[in-house]
C-alpha cells in the first residue's frame, strides 16, 4: 500500500510539472510567450491601448514576427516591471515625466528644459535599467486643470492662478494617483500656487471628465491628450506658472529584445514624431466617445496613412 | 452617440468592431479549452487511479477542493507571481479549477459501474486493463462528461476575469466598457458574447453526455431492433 502511495504522489507530480513545462511552450491560436513573438505592455488607458495596437499592427505587417498584447495593467510602474521581470519586451507608452519620479524616483529639476530632462531620463534607463527610450511619437501628455465653459466665463477663470479667489469652495476631481505624487503632487501644486481646494475627491481618471461636464464637480484634473475635452466643451487652463512639465510619450524596449528580435527597431522608430497632440485627441475621441476599439482605430489610422502599403 | 439606446449602441459596437469582438471570442475560448483539456489528462487519470484505491480519495478531493475554495482573482495573484503577466497564469488557473469537477465526476462515474459487470468481465479473463478499456470507462464516460461540461463552463467565467493579468479575451472588452463613458454597451458587447459562449458549449457538451450514455444507447440499439 506504501508503496502504491508513493507511486500515486509521484505521478501527480510528475503530471503537475508535465503542465507547467507545456505551460512554458506555445499554445497553437494564442501567440503567447513562445519566441517569435514580441510582448508589448500596455496599461488600461485608451492611448496606451491605441498606441499597443498600432505597434502590433506595425510589427505584424513589418517583419516576420508575431506580436501580442499585455492589456490592462494598471499603472506606468506596473508595465515597468513586466519589461524588467521579462514578462513583456516593450512598452508601448511610457512618459517621461512620469519615470523620472515613479521610476527613477528623482524630483523634477524645474531650471532643465524638457529636452534636457528627456534626455537625462534616456540615458538613465539606458544605464540603470538597459532599456531604450525611443524618440517621442510626437505628443507630450500632461495633467491640466479644467472647467466647463459656462463656469470659466460666469467666473472669469483662463488660468490656474485665477481659481485662487474660488478654490476654498470648489469641488474638484482628480486623478487618485495625484494626490501623494511627489514632485508635481498635490503638496507641491499647494506650495507652488498658493491655494489649496475645498474638496477633493480621487476618481477613476476617466470620469472626471463626464463627472465636470454634468456639473458634479467645478473642476477637475485631466489630462490633455484626453478625446472628451473636445466632445464635452471644455476648457482647459493655463498652467501659468508651468507646475505640470509636459510628459513627452515615448515606446520603451528592453535592450535585451531588440538584440533578439533585430528588425524591431527599424519598426518601432516609424512612429516617432508622426502622432501629434490634436491626432492623438482625436483618436482618443473615437475610442472614448465613438464606441470603437482601439484595435479598429489603430488600424484605420495606420491604413489612411499607408503604413501597410508596399511589401516588407 | 448618446442619442442612440443602448441596444442600437450595441449594434453600432458590433458593426464597427466586429472582427475585433471576434478575435477576442476565439482567444477567450482557446485559454478556456486548453486549460480543461490539460485537466482533463491529467484529471481522468488521478480519477481512475483514486476508484482504485479508495482510501486515497479523501485526499485528492480534498485537495482539489481547498483549490476550488481559493477565490479565482487571489489564484490568479499568486500564480503571477511565478509565471508572470500573460496567458499562461489563466490557463494553470484555469486547470486548477477544472480539475475538481472532473476528478470528482471520474471516480464516481467508475464506483457506480456495477459490480456484476466488473466480474463478468474478470469471469471472462479480462486483464485490469482490459476492464478499465471495456467496462469501466465506456459505462462512466457520460458521468466523465458531466465533469468535463462543468469545468468548461467554469472556465469560460475564470477566463473572463484573466483580463487582469493582461491574457485578453472577451474581459478585455468588459473592461475597457467599465473606463469608458457610458460604457454600457460596450460591457454588454463583452458579457453577451461571454454567455453565449458558456450556453452554447454547455449544450453542445451536454448532447455528447447524452450521446454517451449506456443506457441511452441501449434504448437506441432496441429501438433499431424492433
Amino acid at each position: 500500500m506504501r508503496h502504491l502511495q508513493r507511486k500515486v504522489w509521484s505521478l501527480v507530480i510528475v503530471a503537475l510539472a508535465g503542465v507547467m513545462l507545456l505551460s512554458g511552450c506555445g499554445f497553437p491560436g494564442l501567440n503567447n510567450s513562445s519566441t517569435g513573438t514580441v510582448r508589448i505592455a500596455s496599461m488600461s488607458t485608451t492611448e496606451s491601448q491605441i498606441m499597443a495596437e498600432m505597434l502590433k499592427d506595425l510589427i505584424e505587417h513589418d517583419t516576420n514576427y508575431k506580436a501580442t498584447i499585455v492589456s490592462n495593467l494598471g499603472s506606468g510602474n506596473v508595465t515597468f516591471n513586466a519589461q524588467k521581470r521579462n514578462d513583456a519586451d516593450l512598452s508601448a507608452v511610457r512618459y517621461t515625466g512620469t519615470d523620472l519620479e515613479s521610476i527613477m524616483g528623482k524630483k523634477i529639476d524645474r531650471s532643465r528644459t524638457q529636452a534636457q530632462t528627456d534626455a537625462y531620463v534616456h540615458q538613465y534607463f539606458k544605464k540603470h535599467y538597459h532599456m531604450t527610450y525611443f524618440p517621442s511619437y510626437g505628443f507630450a501628455d500632461t495633467y491640466a486643470w479644467m472647467v466647463t465653459k459656462d463656469y470659466a466665463k460666469k467666473n472669469h477663470v483662463n488660468t490656474v492662478s485665477d481659481l485662487k479667489s474660488h478654490a476654498s469652495q470648489m469641488k474638484v476631481g482628480i486623478d487618485p494617483i495625484w494626490e501623494n505624487r511627489h514632485g508635481d503632487g498635490y503638496a507641491d501644486f499647494k506650495r507652488t500656487y498658493g491655494f489649496s481646494f475645498g474638496d477633493l475627491y480621487p476618481m477613476q481618471i476617466g470620469l472626471v471628465y463626464e463627472a465636470l461636464s454634468q456639473g458634479r464637480m467645478d473642476a477637475v484634473l485631466g489630462y490633455s491628450t484626453d478625446g472628451r475635452i473636445k466632445s464635452y466643451n471644455l476648457k482647459v487652463l493655463k498652467d501659468n506658472k508651468n507646475f505640470f512639465p509636459p510628459y513627452n510619450c515615448s515606446v520603451v524596449a528592453n535592450d535585451a529584445a531588440l538584440k533578439q528580435y533585430p528588425q524591431l527597431k527599424k519598426t518601432l522608430r516609424k512612429l516617432n514624431g508622426k502622432i501629434s497632440l490634436n491626432t492623438m485627441q482625436k483618436l482618443n475621441y473615437e475610442v472614448d466617445n465613438n464606441l470603437e476599439e482601439p484595435a479598429t482605430v489603430a488600424k484605420r489610422y495606420l491604413h489612411q496613412h499607408n503604413y501597410f502599403e508596399g511589401g516588407r | 452617440m448618446s442619442q442612440l439606446n443602448i441596444w442600437q449602441q450595441l449594434l453600432y459596437y458590433f458593426e464597427h468592431n466586429g472582427l475585433y469582438v471576434l478575435s477576442q471570442f476565439n482567444r477567450h475560448f482557446l485559454i478556456s479549452i486548453y486549460g480543461v483539456l490539460f485537466a482533463a489528462i491529467v484529471g481522468i487519470p488521478i480519477g481512475i487511479l483514486i476508484a482504485r484505491n479508495r482510501h486515497l480519495s479523501g485526499w485528492v478531493i480534498g485537495i482539489a477542493n481547498v483549490i476550488q475554495t481559493i477565490p479565482s482573482l487571489a489564484m490568479l495573484s499568486v500564480l503571477m507571481l511565478g509565471l508572470g503577466l500573460g496567458v499562461n497564469t489563466v490557463i494553470v488557473t484555469v486547470f486548477l479549477y477544472a480539475l475538481l469537477p472532473i476528478i470528482k465526476n471520474t471516480y464516481t462515474g467508475m464506483l457506480n459501474v456495477n459490480a456484476d459487470v466488473l466480474d463478468a468481465g474478470k469471469g471472462m479473463g479480462m486483464t485490469r486493463l482490459e476492464v478499465l478499456r471495456y467496462i469501466e470507462l465506456p459505462l462512466s464516460l457520460s458521468v466523465i462528461m458531466a465533469g468535463i461540461r462543468n469545468a468548461l463552463v467554469l472556465a469560460i467565467g475564470i477566463t473572463a476575469i484573466g483580463s487582469f493579468v493582461g491574457a485578453g479575451g472577451l474581459g478585455d472588452i468588459i473592461i475597457r466598457g467599465t473606463n469608458a463613458t457610458n460604457g454600457g454597451a460596450i460591457i454588454l458587447a463583452g458579457a453577451l458574447p461571454t454567455a453565449l459562449m458558456a450556453i452554447v458549449s454547455d449544450a453542445v457538451l451536454g448532447w455528447l453526455q447524452k450521446l454517451f450514455d449506456p443506457s441511452a444507447r441501449r434504448n437506441h440499439a432496441q429501438g433499431a431492433e424492433e
